[in-house]
């Protein structure tokens, strides 16, 4: 699966940048809703044919709460660690790894700041997002399943839950849903909050 | 976000509920992960040929491309550590 992902991920990039027309662009966000709204409802009936697992989320409980809660703070202390290495201050780091996977709002957020942080905000959410597609399936297999959905951040409510849901089960993927949705409303405040530390 | 959220909500619910409600044919039962696959690597062509498509990513890339690569890197890593750890604390480790 993982390198039938990355396949697809960069022939589609080669020929975005190589074969297609510019005005292909215009469609790609129509394209990309409408496949996101088919893979979503898949999810749904995935999780419909297992009826059981709702029981199971139910006694699970606020639990629950712990994942995103683990994939912010690790996602923060991650760019930090990153930023010592990169010689960053904290601020500017965390900032970026507070994007959560959420490139176009985390880059707008610290564009009052500095564009070439936001430049950077960008493209390191991008490439997490692309890294994530990537490795989901593997840390599904290989670590768990749970730990499947930290790599997909924010974007586990959409563009992610697809690779997380076919990677791993029903019960997972409506943990990642929820997951999805409380990082996502993590990023507006989190953002500016660690990046006026 | 709210619409968005709203409308990946209902369209998750609808599929719960043809799932659980219509009686699904055994062989389209069957053919639901190919199906889904397919729409997913085809999703996925198209999320890279919008970043292939855009100049700005792609010249940004080139040029900040390793330190969002690094970056990137340990914000995944840390975030699956996190999560990682709180499953042994929580579940003991239990859990899948």
């Amino acid at each position: 699966m993982t390198i039938r992902i990355l396949l697809a991920v960069v022939i589609g990039a080669l020929m975005g940048m190589f074969i297609l027309p510019q005005g292909t662009l215009a469609y790609t966000d129509l394209v990309i809703d409408i496949g996101l709204m088919l893979l979503l409802f898949f999810v749904g009936i995935d999780i419909g044919l297992n009826r059981s697992v709702f029981g199971r989320i139910k006694a699970i409980g606020f639990r629950i709460l712990y994942i995103p809660l683990a994939i912010i703070i690790g996602s923060i202390a991650g760019s930090a660690v990153a930023g010592i290495i990169l010689g960053m201050p904290f601020n500017e780091a965390g900032a970026i790894g507070a994007g959560l996977g959420w490139y176009t709002l985390s880059s707008i957020l610290v564009a009052t700041y500095s564009s070439q942080l936001s430049a950077m905000a960008f493209i390191a959410n991008v490439t997490r997002e692309l890294i994530a597609f990537i490795i989901i399936p593997t840390v599904a297999k290989k670590l768990g399943f749970l730990e499947a959905i930290a790599p997909a951040g924010a974007t586990a409510m959409d563009t992610g839950l697809p690779i997380v849901s076919r990677s791993t089960d029903p019960e997972t993927a409506i943990i990642a849903f929820i997951s999805g949705v409380i990082c996502t409303s993590a990023v507006p405040v989190l953002v500016p909050l660690i990046l006026n530390l | 976000m709210g619409t968005r959220l709203l409308m990946y909500l209902v369209v998750i619910m609808l599929g719960a509920l043809v799932g659980a409600k219509a009686s699904l044919g055994d062989q389209l039962k069957k053919r639901l992960g190919s199906i889904q696959t397919s729409c997913l690597l085809f999703l996925l062509g198209v999320m890279g040929i919008k970043v292939g498509m855009d100049q700005g990513v792609v010249d940004s890339f080139f040029q900040i491309g390793y330190r969002a690569v690094v970056m990137s890197i340990f914000t995944i890593s840390f975030s699956i550590l996190g999560v990682f750890l709180v499953k042994r604390l929580v579940t003991g480790g239990g859990a899948k």
